[in-house]
C-alpha cells in the first residue's frame, strides 16, 4: 500500500471555558479561522472537511455534524463527521489523514468541538443515554460511575495510593497555568488540595476530574509537496492507530487498556518505532481523569503496568523531565469539551514540535510525540505519532 | 463549589428541550434473560462452545466468532465484588442524602452492575460473594430492577 506523506501545517483552538457566549458553529468557525490564519491559507484553499464531535446530545442538537458544518467551512465542500466518543478527537485527524494520505485530497481542515454547558443542569445526566436501554439505564448510571469502578480496579490491584494518583493532577493543572486557553491552570495547587476536594463517587475526588468545558479546535492538513511549499516547519504524521475493545464493559479488564496497546502498536509499526520509551519525547495520553493519564501511559507502553505513578514521583513526566506528560495541562488543566479536547492534544504537538509552545515550551528541542485518547463506552484506543 | 454553580457574569440562555421518548423491545436474547429474572429469579447467561465464554447478560450472538449461541445457562444467584463504587452526588450535582454503593458483580465470563445492600462500606472486598435479592414473584416486570440490590452472600 502506498500512502502519502502528511504534515499538519497550522492550528488554532479557542479559550476552553465553563459556558461560552458563542454557538456552538461559532466556536467552530473561530477555531477554523485561527487555523487558517496561522498557515495563511483561505477557505478556497480547502479541499475537504473533516468534523469530530461528541455526543449530540451535548450541544443539544441531533445530527450536529449538518449544523455544525458551516462554522467548520464545509460549504460546498467534502464534509464527513466521524464520532467515536470521547477518542473522536484523536480519531478525526486520522479520518483527515486518510483523506490526504489516500491521494484523494490535498490540503484537508480538521475541526473539533464540543459544546457541554448547553446540557441543563449538567452534562454529566447525558452520558445516561448511552448506556445499554433494559440492563443498564434502569438503574441511572452516570460516567462517574464507571471511572470510579475502573480506578478503584486500577489502585487495589496495583496498591497504588490516591496520593500518588492526585500527583497527575496537580502536575497537569500546574502545567495549564501556563496555557493561554486554559479553563483550570492553577500553578499552586497542590496534592492536598486534591485529596481534599469533595468525594463525588469513591474514589473519585472532584479535582480527580476534568471539568466540562466548551470549546474548538482546528487543525490544517496537507501533503508532502504542498506542505513543503508552505512551510519551512511541516510536523509530519508518523504514525496512526485505533482499536475497539469489547461493549460489554463488564466483560473487560479494567486494569489494563489493551485496546489502547493495539492502537499504540499500530502507530508505532508505522512510525518505525521500536523502543517507545526511548523514542517518544513528548505523551499526551488521554486524561479526563488523573488516574486515566496513568493507565493510558501503560497502554502506550510507556510505562510498565502498575509503575505509570512513578513517572510523575522521579520526574520524568514534568515539562522539564526526560519524558514531558501533558506538558499542555491536558484536559485535567486545559479542559474537557470532549472531541476539542483531543485535537488539542494533536494541536500541542505541533506547536511543541516547532518550538512555538511559548512559556510551555518543553527543553531539548523535542522530535517525537504522541497523543491519545479514548472513550466510547470505555472501549476505544486513539493514537497519532508526530515527529518533525 | 458545587456542580450546580451560578456566576451572575455568565451569557444569557434560553431553555429548550428535545422531547424524544422511546419504547425499547428487549431483543431475542433479552427476552430469555428478562423472562428468566421475571418468572423464576434466576439469571441466565449463554454460552459459545467454541469461544468457551459465558455471556451475562445473555446475548444471542458470540462477539469474539459471531456465532449465533444457543446454549443457555443458568449461571446462579451468586457472583463476585470486582469493583465498586460509593456515590456521593446525584445527578443534578446535589449531595445524595444516603451515599448509594455500586457494584460489578462477575457472573459467568461477564456480569452485571448493580447496587449493593445489607451491606457495611468496611466490610467490602474484592472477591467477596454477592447474592441478587429479587422482588417478590406477582411484583416483578422483567426488569433489571427485579433485582433490588445485591447483598453479601451466606
Amino acid at each position: 500500500m502506498t500512502m502519502r506523506k502528511v504534515a499538519v501545517i497550522g492550528a488554532g483552538m479557542t479559550k476552553f471555558v465553563r459556558r461560552a457566549q458563542e454557538t456552538p458553529k461559532e466556536l467552530s468557525w473561530l477555531a477554523t479561522r485561527m487555523a487558517l490564519e496561522s498557515c495563511e491559507l483561505t477557505l478556497d484553499d480547502i479541499e475537504a472537511v473533516c468534523m469530530g464531535t461528541a455526543p449530540d446530545s451535548f450541544d443539544g442538537i441531533h445530527m450536529k455534524g449538518e449544523y455544525l458544518s458551516d462554522g467548520a467551512g464545509a460549504w460546498r465542500k467534502p464534509y464527513m463527521r466521524s464520532y467515536v466518543g470521547g477518542g473522536t478527537g484523536v480519531f478525526v485527524p486520522i479520518q483527515g489523514w486518510y483523506h490526504v494520505a489516500s491521494g484523494m485530497f490535498d490540503v484537508v481542515l480538521v475541526v473539533a468541538e464540543e459544546k457541554m454547558s448547553n446540557f441543563y443542569p449538567h452534562a454529566q445526566a447525558a452520558f445516561l443515554t448511552i448506556f445499554d436501554h433494559t440492563t443498564e439505564r434502569p438503574l441511572g448510571p452516570n460516567l462517574l460511575w464507571i471511572f470510579a469502578l475502573e480506578m478503584n480496579r486500577y489502585m487495589t490491584t496495583y496498591g497504588i495510593s490516591k496520593e500518588d494518583i492526585a500527583r497527575v493532577s496537580v502536575q497537569h493543572k500546574r502545567n495549564a497555568a501556563n496555557h493561554p486557553c486554559a479553563l483550570l491552570g492553577d500553578p499552586d495547587i497542590t496534592v492536598e488540595d486534591v485529596l481534599n476536594s469533595e468525594v463525588l463517587a469513591y474514589p473519585v475526588q472532584r479535582y480527580d476530574v476534568s471539568p466540562v468545558s466548551d470549546g474548538a479546535v482546528a487543525i490544517v492538513l496537507a501533503a508532502e509537496h504542498v506542505a513543503k511549499r508552505l512551510t519551512d516547519k511541516p510536523v509530519w504524521v508518523e504514525g496512526v492507530g485505533w482499536n475497539l475493545d469489547t461493549a460489554h464493559w463488564t466483560n473487560r479488564d479494567l486494569v489494563y487498556p489493551r485496546y489502547v496497546e493495539y492502537a499504540a502498536r499500530m502507530a508505532y509499526d508505522m512510525a518505525g518505532i521500536k523502543e517507545p520509551k526511548k523514542e517518544i519525547h513528548i505523551a499526551e495520553p488521554y486524561d479526563p481523569f488523573d488516574y486515566k493519564a496513568l493507565h493510558h501511559l501503560e497502554g502506550l507502553q510507556l510505562a510498565e503496568r502498575g509503575q505509570a505513578p512513578q513517572l510523575y514521583i522521579d520526574g520524568t513526566a514534568a515539562r522539564d523531565g526526560n519524558m514531558p506528560v501533558c506538558p499542555s495541562g491536558g484536559l485535567l488543566g486545559v479542559g474537557n469539551p470532549i472531541a476539542a479536547a483531543g485535537l488539542m492534544k494533536i494541536a500541542e504537538l505541533f506547536w511543541q514540535l516547532r518550538g512555538e509552545a511559548g512559556d510551555r515550551q518543553v527543553p531539548g528541542q523535542p522530535r517525537r510525540g504522541i497523543a491519545q485518547a479514548w472513550g466510547d463506552l470505555m472501549q476505544v484506543g486513539t493514537v497519532v505519532i508526530m515527529g518533525r | 463549589m458545587t456542580l450546580l454553580e451560578r456566576d451572575p457574569k455568565s451569557p444569557l440562555t434560553w431553555s429548550g428541550n428535545l422531547p424524544v421518548t422511546s419504547r425499547y423491545t428487549f431483543g431475542l436474547a433479552g427476552e430469555k434473560f428478562f423472562r428468566a429474572i421475571k418468572d423464576e429469579g434466576k439469571i441466565i447467561g449463554s454460552y459459545c462452545k467454541k469461544c468457551d465464554h459465558t455471556y451475562v447478560p445473555a446475548s444471542q450472538f458470540c462477539e469474539k466468532c459471531l456465532a449465533e449461541v444457543s446454549d443457555w445457562v443458568d449461571v446462579g444467584t451468586i457472583g463476585e465484588l470486582h469493583t465498586f463504587t460509593v456515590l456521593y452526588e446525584g445527578y443534578d450535582g446535589a449531595r445524595l442524602v444516603q451515599p448509594e454503593i455500586v457494584a460489578f458483580i462477575s457472573l459467568g465470563d461477564g456480569g452485571l452492575i448493580h447496587r449493593l445492600g445489607e451491606i457495611n462500606l468496611d466490610e467490602i472486598y474484592f472477591g467477596m460473594p454477592l447474592e441478587a435479592v429479587f422482588l417478590p414473584e406477582g411484583q416483578r416486570q422483567g426488569s433489571i430492577l427485579d433485582i433490588r440490590y445485591f447483598k453479601p452472600a451466606g
